[in-house]
This record gives C-alpha cells, sequence and structure tokens, in this order.
C-alpha cells in the first residue's frame, strides 16, 4: 500500500478580488522506501499541495490519505506525518535541542519519557548529542536543520515531508542533510522532497514530479525521466590527429570531428563502425549525452511555458 | 491530554527562565504589588480595589484581575508570537489539534500564573506575619469569571489566527474587561441587570463583590448562572475558535504574518 495517495488535487485562492488556481487536479503517490522529488518554479503549487497533504490547508476537491487515513477527516492521521516547512523554524529557538524533541514528540502523542528517550537517540544518531543542552538558537544554521528533521521523526512518521531542507545550508551541512535523507530512505522511509537545489534532488530522488502553474507536467522514475530527455548523441575523445581520411570516413558514417572531439548522433551499432574507423587511434572517452535534472527541468517549464 | 498539559506547563516553565530579565521583572512587580496591598497602598490594587476595602478582598481581587487578563491575553499573544518565529504551523500538526493543545496550554499558563503569586504572597505573609482570613467560598465565583475570560481570550485568539497582528485591539481590550468586572449588574435592578448578567464575567465577579465588599451570604443561584455563564463563554469561544481554524485552513492563512 502507498504511504502517499494524493487524488486530484485542487486549490484556489481568492484575494482582494481575484482569484487564483493555485493546484489544479495534482495526484501524488510515494511508496515505502522512496523519495519523491516534487520541484517546480516559484508559486507554481508546490508549497500549496504540500500542506494540504499535511492537513494545514483544505483542499476544495480531490483527497489524501497518509497511511491509509486522511488528515483533513482524522486527526490521527497526523501521527504518521512528520514535516519540515520551509520558511519557518519549525523548532522553539528559546529550547533546547532535547527540550524540543520531548515537546514535539508528546504533541505527536507519546508519553513523555518515551519522546526524551528517542529524543535521545536521534540525537546521537544526528550527531548532536554534544548540543543536547545548549539553546537552539545558539547552533549553527545546519545544526538547527538537522535538528528540525530530528523532531519531525521523533514519532516515526510513515511519511515526512522536507520542504527545502537544503536552503541556506553550506556545501558540508547541506552534504550531512542529503547523507542523512538517503540513510533514512533506505530505511524504508517514505519521503516527499522539494528543492529548488536541482542536483539535490536528483542525487536523492527515486521518482520526480515537476509541477507548473498548479498542474503536473511530468511525473516519472529519476533515471527514466532523465533518459528519456537524453539524447541519442556519443562523444568520443581520441589522442593524436585526425588525418582527412579518416575524417572523410566518420563524415561519411555521420560523425563530425570538432576540437580534437568526435561527436556522433545514432544507435549502439552506428557507434561501433565509427570506434572501428578510429582503430587504431588511443581511445580516452567515450560518453553517450545525459540529461541532468535542470535540463530536464526548464525544458519542461520552458515547453509548457510556450504550449 | 494530560501529558499535554504537563508538557506545556513544563514548557512555559522553560521559556519564563530563558528570558530572565522578564521573570525578575514580573516578579519583583507582582512582590511590591502584594507587598504595597499589606503596608496599605489600596490605589495599587487598581481595578481590584472595588471588591472592598478589606486586605483579603484587595488580594483576591488583584489576584482575578491579574489572571483574567492574562487568560484573556495570553493565547492571542501566543499565537502572534508563533505566526511570526515560524513555529505555528508544527502546532497544528499535533494529532491533538490546535484547540486541545491551546486549552493544555491555558491550563499550563494559569497554574503557572497561579503558582507565581501564591508562592510571593505566600513568602510575604511569613515575612510581615500577616495572616489573610480568605473566604474560601470567594473561590468558586473565581473560577467561573476565569472560565468566562478563557471564552473571550478564544475569541481573541480566533481574530489573532486569521489577522496575526492585533496587537492594538489586545490593548482596547482591557477596559473592556475594566467594565465587564466593575460594573455593578448585581445591584442594578429589571433588564439592565438581565442583560447586564448576559454578558461575560459579570454573575462571577458580582457574586465575589457581593461575598467580599459587601460581606453577603453565598448566594447559590448567583453562583449556578456564573457557572452557566462561564461554561458558555468558554464553549463560544471554542467553538468560534474552532470555526477560525477551518477557516484559516480554507484560506491558507494558517503559517502568514
Amino acid at each position: 500500500m502507498a504511504v502517499l495517495v494524493a487524488d486530484n488535487l485542487h486549490k484556489t485562492f481568492r484575494a482582494q478580488g481575484k482569484t487564483v488556481r493555485a493546484v489544479e487536479g495534482v495526484s501524488l503517490r510515494v511508496e515505502r522506501g522512496e523519495v519523491l522529488a516534487f520541484l517546480g518554479p516559484n508559486g507554481a503549487g508546490k508549497t500549496t499541495t504540500i500542506k494540504m497533504v499535511a492537513g494545514l490547508i483544505h483542499p476544495d476537491r480531490g483527497r489524501v490519505q497518509v497511511a491509509g487515513r486522511d488528515p483533513h477527516r482524522d486527526p490521527w492521521a497526523l501521527r504518521q506525518l512528520g514535516a519540515v516547512l520551509e520558511g519557518n523554524r519549525n523548532v522553539y529557538w528559546r529550547l533546547t535541542p532535547l527540550e524540543n524533541l520531548e515537546y514535539f514528540g508528546v504533541l505527536k502523542g507519546l508519553a513523555a519519557a518515551e519522546a526524551r528517550r528517542r529524543g535521545e537517540r536521534l540525537l546521537e544518531r544526528f550527531d548532536l548529542s554534544g548540543k543536547r543542552s545548549a539553546l537552539t538558537q545558539q547552533l549553527s544554521r545546519g545544526m538547527q536543520q538537522k535538528l528540525a528533521i530530528a523532531v519531525s521523526l521523533i514519532h516515526e512518521p510513515a511519511l515526512l515531508l522536507l520542504d527545502e531542507p537544503t536552503l541556506g545550508l553550506d556545501v558540508e551541512a547541506a552534504e550531512t542533510v542529503k547523507a542523512l535523507i538517503r540513510e533514512l530512505a533506505v530505511e524504508g522511509q517514505a519521503i516527499v522532497l522539494t528543492t529548488h537545489h536541482l542536483e539535490v534532488a536528483q542525487q536523492l530522488s527515486h521518482r520526480v514530479a515537476i509541477i507548473r502553474e498548479g498542474r503536473i507536467v511530468a511525473e516519472d522514475l529519476t533515471d527514466r525521466l532523465l533518459a528519456r530527455f537524453s539524447g541519442d548523441q556519443y562523444e568520443i575523445e581520441v589522442a593524436g590527429e585526425l588525418d582527412a581520411a579518416r575524417r572523410t570516413r566518420l563524415a561519411a558514417l555521420g560523425a563530425e570531428a570538432l576540437d580534437g572531439r568526435i561527436v556522433f548522433v545514432g544507435d549502439a551499432e552506428g557507434l561501433w563502425h565509427v570506434l572501428e574507423a578510429l582503430k587504431p587511434l588511443p581511445i580516452l572517452r567515450v560518453e553517450k549525452d545525459r540529461a541532468d535534472l535542470t535540463k530536464v527541468f526548464l525544458k519542461l517549464i520552458r515547453e509548457d511555458v510556450r504550449a | 491530554m494530560l501529558r499535554v498539559v504537563a508538557v506545556e506547563f513544563k514548557r512555559s516553565l522553560l521559556m519564563l527562565r530563558r528570558y530572565p530579565m522578564e521573570m525578575v521583572g514580573q516578579l519583583i512587580v507582582i512582590t511590591l504589588i502584594f507587598y504595597g496591598l499589606f503596608l496599605g497602598a489600596r490605589y495599587i490594587a487598581g481595578p481590584a480595589a472595588q471588591f472592598g476595602e478589606r486586605l483579603d478582598a484587595l488580594v483576591v481581587g488583584y489576584v482575578l484581575w491579574t489572571l483574567a487578563l492574562f487568560a484573556i491575553g495570553d493565547l492571542s499573544w501566543g499565537l502572534m508570537n508563533e505566526a511570526r518565529e515560524g513555529t505555528l504551523e508544527q502546532v497544528f500538526l499535533s494529532p491533538f489539534g490546535p484547540a486541545r493543545v491551546y486549552m493544555a496550554r491555558n491550563v499550563a499558563g494559569l497554574l503557572l500564573m497561579l503558582g507565581l503569586n501564591l508562592s510571593i504572597l505566600g513568602l510575604i505573609m511569613l515575612l510581615t506575619g500577616v495572616r489573610l482570613d480568605f473566604s474560601w467560598a470567594a473561590l468558586a465565583p473565581l473560577a467561573t469569571v476565569l472560565l468566562g475570560a478563557y471564552g473571550l481570550g478564544f475569541l481573541l485568539g480566533a481574530l489573532a489566527l486569521y489577522f496575526k497582528r492585533i496587537q492594538a485591539f489586545l490593548n482596547l481590550f482591557q477596559f473592556v474587561l475594566m467594565f465587564l468586572i466593575m460594573t455593578p449588574f448585581e445591584q442594578l435592578h429589571g433588564p439592565v441587570r438581565t442583560a447586564g448578567f448576559l454578558l461575560p464575567m459579570t454573575p462571577g465577579a458580582g457574586q465575589l463583590r457581593a461575598l467580599l465588599a459587601r460581606g453577603e451570604a453565598f448566594d447559590p443561584d448567583l453562583f449556578a448562572l456564573a457557572l452557566v455563564s462561564g461554561i458558555v463563554y468558554l464553549a463560544i469561544g471554542l467553538w468560534v475558535f474552532g470555526r477560525a481554524v477551518r477557516i484559516v485552513k480554507q484560506r491558507g492563512l494558517i503559517g502568514g504574518y
């Protein structure tokens, strides 16, 4: 059974005489142990969707099920959900990490002693034990973000919502947070991740959903989506000069020599003919063009704008 | 639910400790006021003075005034601060729901304030050797006034949740509270008395005046009215707060400031 099923969500906001269709027919599914990167430009409807999943915004239409329960009808569905929301502190800065963990643990339905016990374990795991008694406001931004993630996990939820978890972090702290997300997914945690750092999404996600102006414009396994947008182009680098005869032969095969590189667009069989034509020059590199998520994202967003 | 009250009490206590100057200031103010009252400076009891001239009446009146002000404003101030600081949405993610969490927070805050006031009062009684002759019967109407005050607290909390900035309105509300607590509706007659007693906190405040200032006997009918008034206003406050929660969820206004 999917941990998250969001089905045909719609949300329209009305303010100062204007109507904004924030989300139109968004459906998402996340399985156990899966990281779904939910991507989109600013104002595309990511945060509204995340908040509808978390029960913080009522959808006009559609339904949400977290571990089989609807957070809009059954408040105890929230027991299966943890969230770190962008633009929020998420934790009390005047409390220590352990006090925050205990407080939010009880608010999620745990006994205080159990919340403290789990809190100690999470501090150990997130490498925050040394700061257990420091005030949260005195921690670095990276530590505060790790604490917010720890707090969202205190009640061992089935679904974790992470809205921009690496925003504002330095390289080292971002790497630590990424490693944690990877570990959590391996342990079976279902995660919805929104981020503008597309390389982070590419590294962490199993699946990607891209939203533009309230509608999902692409949703697929990350690898499949990248493969779909990767061309049939190969780039070959050889040592030594290409003579005129070899250049002519390569041209006949559809390959082009450019600045010491040979670019070939075609299938695998054609590639072998090109390699045959280069024999016996030493081959330094053969690489298939592979799209990255940034390229896919921009292509989809721009295509959609043109459409 | 008791767990939530306990953890809210601990959170309130820790937060208070983390603002040491504010806590010290609060302790000094409470101590000075009680000490002043013991020395005969009645004017510092402020609106509490109308509960009678005797020291016990002044003390009960002052404690009531402090707690009622706290009960009415604390939820709204808390909501405004949490919306600004970015912890409000995490509280809304509790399966207990915001109304129950904030109710627990109110109870915890009340216990803390009461504890603080009574400790200082006890200490001053010990130091001065003055003994107060409390009328324990006064505690019953005092509790009904606080029920009504929490009802108003939830009504204002609903406004704070929707509008996020209602500081000026909260300051103005002190005068409304003064009107509700100080007007002697119990001594009026006819429709004015009836209309007065329909307002929040007025029957309880009237009974306190009758017991403490005029030395009248405990009137069970007036107490029943005060209790019903307190419960009804608390229920109205909670209902309106619940509606406000639904509206902000529909309009996506929980986190904004």
